[in-house]
């Protein structure tokens, strides 16, 4: 009997034992438990402690159980906590920011793809505007990149160079462009060296056609060249006309100039007294005659000169001359009629005056202008002064012609060197009187280099002055 | 026969107007001359002309100044204006200051002369 009870005592107690550890076990574990669900809940809204703080926090736990048994496996245990709760805390704070940052860019992104799409209609819709133009001017327009290959061709253009935009796109503009197709590429157009002329034969109906291409550069922002853009006119019917119009003019100055031609010599057989003798009547009207004669083909000439200048091609035959011999030689022309109007002519050339290089014709041409205009504008028994100088500074020698009649006005001073131009009284009845000798010899003085200018002079007249370069 | 008519001749164009010049005196006529409007109008003052020819295009003073001028003191001087030009402006502007006939340069001498008498008829009439 006794055994039996010792037995059940000892069940007993090692039953109590088991549950009471079991008890402390589960204890143990609903207390880890509840530290874990505090260390989320601390995680959750706690701050993330500082360098210092954690110290303090980690020392805090540390000597709580320092005097525990056992003291490793706590502190370890401990620490660990710790720090997995502030890392908790770290890695909740990061992905907060991470996804706020992420929906904010989302928006813009968002936003700025609206943006750009809007931009892309507006500027699809412009280009497709642009290209309507293109596509419509009577020119042509061909644009090349930096090494020459055609990435534009409009079909005004395709027509003008007989050839397909499908053909040359991509590739260099002469490429295809036969030589029956080329007759010459690249004439330089003197009056503007952006522009050429190029003469093609059309394939199909074999006619000549002469376009000019004007052409500009595409340079991107920073100044680089990128391409080219020609605009390419059909100038065939132009360029027809302007042959048309210079042999008219050649023909028809030959023309007139056959008849006085014949005048001419009549007059100088008679005057010369070889077809018998002369009363001096006769001779005063036959000089008169002659030189009328004379004053017409001036005036042809000046005409002939005009329309050279009109083309651009009135051209210099320069050659080394004295420029007082040629002052000379138009004050002795002239010296008939200045005699009649009893005018006092002085001349006023400097001293040491080098021979320089000029056409000396033209030169003429100038003086006979100017003197010519001071003669008819100064009344009887005026005075007109010629002088040569020489300006060592500038290096160029200065003729000026100074006469006592009739002024100009100032607001004319400049407007008279203008082609058809007529300033009141004087250009209008100049010598040859149509206006166009001051153009002409702006012209000839500025095809030498120099400049030509009015003042009105003191004598309350006009002096017209011009410069040549020495060195031309 | 009372004295020969008087022709004043104003043209600023010497070439122009001697050849006339001779050519009317050789027709009975007495001319003279001035190459300017300014030397015109004193001629006209001085001497009294039966009838005047008178050039447009002249510098400095063209021909309608100097008939408007001359027109200031003289009322009833026939005029015959010389003009160049087949659609001269001026001769219709001149016409204000009344004038009796147009004279073109380019024609023939004799043409000149049909002018000048029915002018000088008409102003006889009026006078």
């Amino acid at each position: 009997m006794e055994a039996s009870i010792i037995v059940i005592y000892i069940l007993t107690g090692a039953v109590s034992i088991l549950i009471a550890l079991l008890l402390v076990h589960l204890a143990r574990l609903s207390a880890q438990a509840k530290v874990k669900a505090a260390r989320l809940e601390r995680g959750k809204g706690g701050k993330i402690l500082s360098d210092e703080n954690l110290k303090k926090a980690i020392l805090e736990e540390v000597k709580a159980l320092e005097h525990t048994k056992r003291r490793p496996e706590e502190i370890t245990e401990k620490v660990s906590e710790i720090f997995g709760r502030e890392l908790e805390k770290k890695i909740d704070v990061n992905a907060r920011e991470i996804a706020g940052k992420y929906e904010t860019i989302v928006k813009e992104k968002t936003q700025n793809e609206e943006i750009a799409w809007k931009k892309y209609k507006r500027v699809l819709a412009n280009k497709k505007e642009t290209e309507a133009v293109i596509r419509s001017i009577a020119e042509g327009l061909v644009v090349i990149d930096a090494k020459g290959k055609v990435i534009m061709m409009n079909p005004a253009a395709e027509k003008l160079l007989g050839s397909k935009k499908k053909d040359k796109i991509g590739k260099p503009i002469l490429e295809n462009m036969k030589k029956e197709q080329l007759i010459s590429l690249v004439k330089e157009d003197p009056n503007n060296a952006e522009d050429k002329e190029i003469e093609l034969v059309s394939k199909e109906d074999d006619t000549k056609k002469i376009l000019r291409s004007s052409s500009a550069v595409v340079e991107n922002e920073s100044g680089q060249t990128v391409g080219m853009v020609s605009v390419l006119t059909d100038i065939t019917k132009q360029k027809e006309l302007d042959e048309l119009k210079s042999s008219f003019v050649s023909n028809i100055t030959h023309e007139l100039r056959t008849p006085l031609v014949a005048i001419q010599k009549s007059i100088t057989l008679i005057l010369s007294k070889n077809a018998g003798r002369l009363t001096d009547t006769q001779e005063h009207f036959l000089s008169a005659a002659d030189r009328n004669v004379k004053r017409l083909s001036i005036l042809i000439d000046d005409l002939l000169d005009l329309s050279k200048m009109e083309a651009g091609r009135l051209k210099l035959k320069c050659e080394t001359a004295r420029i007082e011999k040629v002052v000379e030689e138009v004050l002795e022309n002239l010296s008939t009629w200045i005699k009649t109007k009893s005018i006092g002519m002085v001349k006023d050339t400097e001293k040491g005056i080098p021979d320089i290089s000029m056409d000396p014709d033209r030169i003429i041409q100038v003086l006979n202008n100017l003197i010519g205009n001071a003669i008819k504008f100064t009344p009887e028994n005026g005075t007109i002064k010629v002088g040569v100088s020489l300006r060592r500074e500038k290096k160029e020698i200065c003729v000026s012609v100074s006469d006592n009649g009739i002024g100009i006005a100032k607001e004319d001073l400049d407007k008279i060197f203008n082609r058809f131009y007529q300033a009141g009284e004087r250009t209008l009845t100049d010598i040859s009187g149509t206006g166009i000798g001051l153009a002409i010899s702006k012209e000839i003085v500025e095809l030498h280099g120099g400049r030509i200018w009015a003042d009105s002079s003191e004598q309350g007249g006009a002096t017209f002055s011009f410069t040549i370069p020495l060195n031309t | 026969m009372d004295k020969n008519i008087k022709i004043l001749l104003i043209d600023d164009e010497i070439d122009f107007v001697e050849p006339v010049q001779m050519w009317l005196k050789a027709k009975n006529y007495d001319v003279i001359s001035a190459t300017s409007g300014e030397k015109g109008i004193e001629l006209v003052k001085g001497e009294n002309p039966n009838i005047i020819l008178l050039d447009l295009r002249m510098p400095v003073m063209d021909g309608v100044e100097t008939l408007k001028r001359i027109r200031e003191f003289n009322k009833d001087v026939p005029v015959i204006v010389i003009s160049a030009y087949v659609n001269d402006p001026r001769a219709g502007e001149v016409t204000k200051y009344g004038v009796s006939g147009v004279f073109y340069k380019d024609k023939k001498f004799e043409d000149v002369l049909p002018l000048l008498e029915s002018a000088l008829r008409t102003h006889k009439k009026l006078k």
